[in-house]
């Protein structure tokens, strides 16, 4: 098997990967938003919303500072 | 899995790096050995011929010269054979270029001689009358650098292996023997110049940039 | 942190970096325009001896307008956006402070370093990746501060959840930190020779066809990752917040930046069709290129529906109307990049001024249009002021736009008209014109590119102008606006 063959195989096995890791993280995004444990559409507020005082939709525990 | 690497940001610009990085892998590394051997007969850039493209380089003739000729039959009935891979073994950097607004110059060494290439550099107009190309007096002015190209001829010698002082190849030598075969190939140029300031130039020792960069593109064939 | 009444976000950072994105604008474009100009009229070649020559300027223009207006946008917007994404103050931490402003230093000492030396003629002649390696070292400095300045905000965030921009961000850090490491890979070689030569001097690691994988590889993803995903990034803060619209499609803007990721490394190959590198990476070039198509019209559609049932403010805030407009030249490029990689078109279009029109589509549609947008949107925020004239953002927007459409029609006709001709053939096979024929037939087109720049250009001052009035002498606002930026 020389270098060729051996990168053939890498890309194709790769791209596979790669492309069901994509569709598989449409189905999640889909999937986990029906399922109501997570609503993606809510982070789009993160930009209308960003005072430093206002509530974060998420709260970093690590966080300095808990409001 | 998703979930985590949205929130992990350490761990989500590796994914992001790995899913970058998989491309240059695949297409770029893989070749770098088949595609860096010579063509048969290929000889190293002399210490003169280096300079010539440094003037080359420095003053950006890339940015409007190409340095391929591509496979189609309106290119090589204009510029001659077609560009092979093992031709550019030894340029460091590569210059294709990515614009012609002038013609090709991978074969001008084919159809234009020292004479041409110096009432062309000193005025395009001379010889073209509506060329766009700019004059480049200074190259006839300026001092080429040849204790820089010899560094460099050196270091790719050392480095990458560049064939210079093989039997039938370019010889290289120490830096005062470069010195002496640069201004000897120099002088044979000048003798087929006009312009006073140049010969007066090189009858003294110094290389002018013009001399340097005629032998460049003599070369180029 | 004591009191939370009192904190503040602290755009010092961002504002010093407003300041070169505009001196480097004007900069950038007036080199980019004078050098239009000399293809029409070469005479203007002898302004300032060797230092004025096309070949000297042209990588100034183009390293000023990538590494300094378009690097000081992206800068001076992420240390506004990263902020406020992450509801985190730099004002809370003295060392990320500190860390932004030495960034901001470093970057503006290599940039008029590396302005000089270009000047001077030192160069790797590189497309884009001309500077030599002591410049290179310096950026590479500059690029570690930066990534300390993300990932530690990063690290004491209020807000756990990263939006979309922040991803695009990281995303640019890392892409451009891979491309330029790898595509500057030379050896200086003053060291190897024992001290001979000339310190500044490097030779490239790689060499020929290698050298040109490299190159086109790092080429074309620096165009994405500096011309591309950070001013996504862009968009995806600066519309939604000055229209008060949330993004259309929150999922649709990750997937969207998955598939930029994974597919835009691929298309490299197409700067090369018809040369010397393997056949296999040409057509990978130039399948890649055509599938790019999805990614970059997913976001662009995505930017466009954000605005769904609120298309009225296109007419009354001349902000939102740039940032559409700038939209709408995205999915123009991102269409004509596809077109040129196809092989039969590339054949004709490669190496002509159709190539130039494409990238000016991009960065004067495009790029120039967001990051002004973006620093207008910026400004009464952090000057508290309004915005000095409305009036004059109009007047730049459609002398802008105007020069953007003269300048890529007139090339179009030019790059596809020399094509033709170095292909024309009479009826015995002999090739019909010779080359200086092609060049003299451009003449008019350079006119008018040239028209089209100093339009441009026009526009470029008067947004200056603008922002400085805005800066000094305009109504000051007591509080902070919401959404909408206000205007005089
Ligand atoms: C502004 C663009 C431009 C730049 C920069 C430029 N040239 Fe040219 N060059 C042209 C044009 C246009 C022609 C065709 C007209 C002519 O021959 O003058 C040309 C022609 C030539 C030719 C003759 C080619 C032939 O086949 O007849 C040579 C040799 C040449 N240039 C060398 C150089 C060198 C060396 C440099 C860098 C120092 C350089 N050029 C920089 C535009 C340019």
């Amino acid at each position: 098997m020389d270098i060729r063959e051996l990168q053939a195989y890498a890309y194709f096995f790769m791209t596979i990967l790669l492309v069901v890791a994509l569709y598989g993280y449409i189905l999640h995004l889909y999937r986990s938003e029906k399922k109501g444990e997570k609503d993606y559409e809510k982070y789009g507020k993160i930009a209308l919303d960003d005072e430093v005082d206002s509530t974060p939709i998420e709260s970093n525990p690590k966080s300095k500072s808990e409001k | 899995m998703f979930h985590w690497l949205e929130k992990n940001p350490f761990f989500f610009a590796v994914g992001v790096f790995i899913v970058i990085a998989f491309a240059g892998l695949i297409t770029v590394v893989p070749d770098f050995a088949q595609s860096a051997r010579p063509v048969a007969g290929l000889k190293p850039y002399t210490v003169l011929e280096l300079a010539g493209k440094e003037v080359y380089k420095k003053d950006h003739c890339i940015a409007c010269h190409s340095q391929l000729v591509r496979p189609f039959k309106s290119e090589t009935d204009r510029y001659g054979q077609v560009s092979l891979s093992g031709e550019y073994a030894y340029d460091r950097p590569f210059l294709w270029g990515s614009k012609r607004t002038g013609p090709d110059l991978h074969r001008i060494g084919n159809y234009r001689t020292t004479d041409w290439h110096e009432n062309h550099m000193w005025n395009p107009k001379s010889v073209v009358p509506t060329s766009i190309m700019p004059a480049y007096r200074h190259h006839f002015t300026n001092i080429a650098d040849i204790d820089t190209a010899y560094a460099e001829a050196v270091t790719v010698k050392a480095l990458f292996a560049t064939p210079y002082d093989a039997p039938n190849g370019t010889k290289l030598g120490s830096h005062e023997e470069a010195k002496a075969a640069a201004l000897e190939e120099a002088k044979v140029i000048a003798g087929n110049m006009k312009n006073k300031d140049v010969k007066d130039a090189v009858a003294n020792g110094q290389v002018p940039e013009i001399v340097a960069l005629i032998a460049y593109m003599n070369r180029l064939k | 942190m004591q009191s939370n009444a009192a904190l503040e976000y602290d755009y010092s950072v961002a504002k010093l970096f407003t300041f070169t994105t505009i001196l480097f604008g004007i900069l950038g474009m007036v080199i980019g325009t004078l050098i239009a100009a000399q293809l029409a009229f070469p005479e203007l070649n002898y302004l300032i001896g060797e230092y004025g020559t096309f070949s000297r300027l042209r990588p100034l223009h183009t390293n000023i307008v990538i590494f300094g207006f378009t690097l000081s946008g992206i800068w001076a917007t992420f240390y506004y956006v990263g902020q406020r994404v992450l509801k985190v103050s730099m004002a809370e931490s003295k060392f990320l402070m500190a860390i932004g402003k030495i960034h901001f230093y470093l970057y503006f000492v290599g940039a008029l370093l590396a302005v000089i030396t270009l000047l001077l003629g030192f160069s790797a002649s590189k497309e884009y990746a001309e500077f030599e390696w002591p410049i290179d070292v310096v950026i590479v400095l500059v690029w570690v501060l930066w990534g300390i300045s993300i990932f530690g905000i990063i690290g004491i965030r209020r807000e756990k959840a990263l939006y979309v921009s922040m991803w695009y961000f990281v995303a640019t850090f890392l892409g451009v930190a891979m491309l330029y490491l790898f595509n500057n890979m030379e050896v200086p070689t003053y060291f190897v020779s024992g001290g001979i030569g000339n310190i500044m001097h490097s030779v490239s690691m790689y060499s020929g066809t290698n050298d040109a994988m490299v190159q086109w590889w790092y080429g074309h993803n620096a165009v994405a990752f500096v011309f591309t995903v950070p001013i996504i990034a862009m968009i995806y803060y600066f519309l939604p917040k000055e229209s008060g619209q949330a993004v259309y499609s929150y999922k649709l803007s990750l997937l969207s930046f998955w598939g930029l990721m994974f597919v835009y490394l691929w298309a490299g190959g197409h700067h090369l069709v018809w040369s010397t590198v393997p056949d296999w990476v040409q057509t990978m070039g130039t399948v890649f290129s055509v599938v790019l198509i999805l990614p970059s019209w997913g976001s662009a559609i995505n930017m466009l529906l954000t605005m769904k049932g609120e298309w009225n403010q296109l007419t009354d805030n001349p902000l939102i109307k740039l940032m559409v407009l700038s939209s709408t030249f995205y999915m123009l490029s991102t269409i004509e990049g596809p077109i040129q990689a196809i092989k039969s078109v590339n054949a004709i279009a490669h190496f002509t001024d159709w190539i130039p029109g494409h990238v000016h589509d991009g960065v004067l549609g495009w790029v120039a249009l967001m990051i002004m947008a973006a620093l207008f949107h910026m400004a009464p925020r952090m000057y508290k002021r309004e915005i000095y004239s409305r009036k004059l953002i109009e007047t730049q927007f459609w002398l802008q736009t105007t020069g953007i459409v003269l300048y890529f029609t007139s090339l179009w006709i030019a790059g596809i008209t020399q094509g033709m001709m170095w292909r024309a053939v009479d009826e015995y096979g002999n090739l019909m014109y010779s080359f200086i024929d092609t060049v003299d037939v451009l003449h008019p087109y350079y006119v008018i590119r040239t028209v089209a720049g100093v339009l441009y250009l026009a526009g470029v001052f008067i947004f200056a102008y603008n922002m400085i009035k805005t800066m000094t002498s305009s109504r000051t606002l007591t509080e902070e606006p919401m959404f909408r930026s206000p205007m005089a």
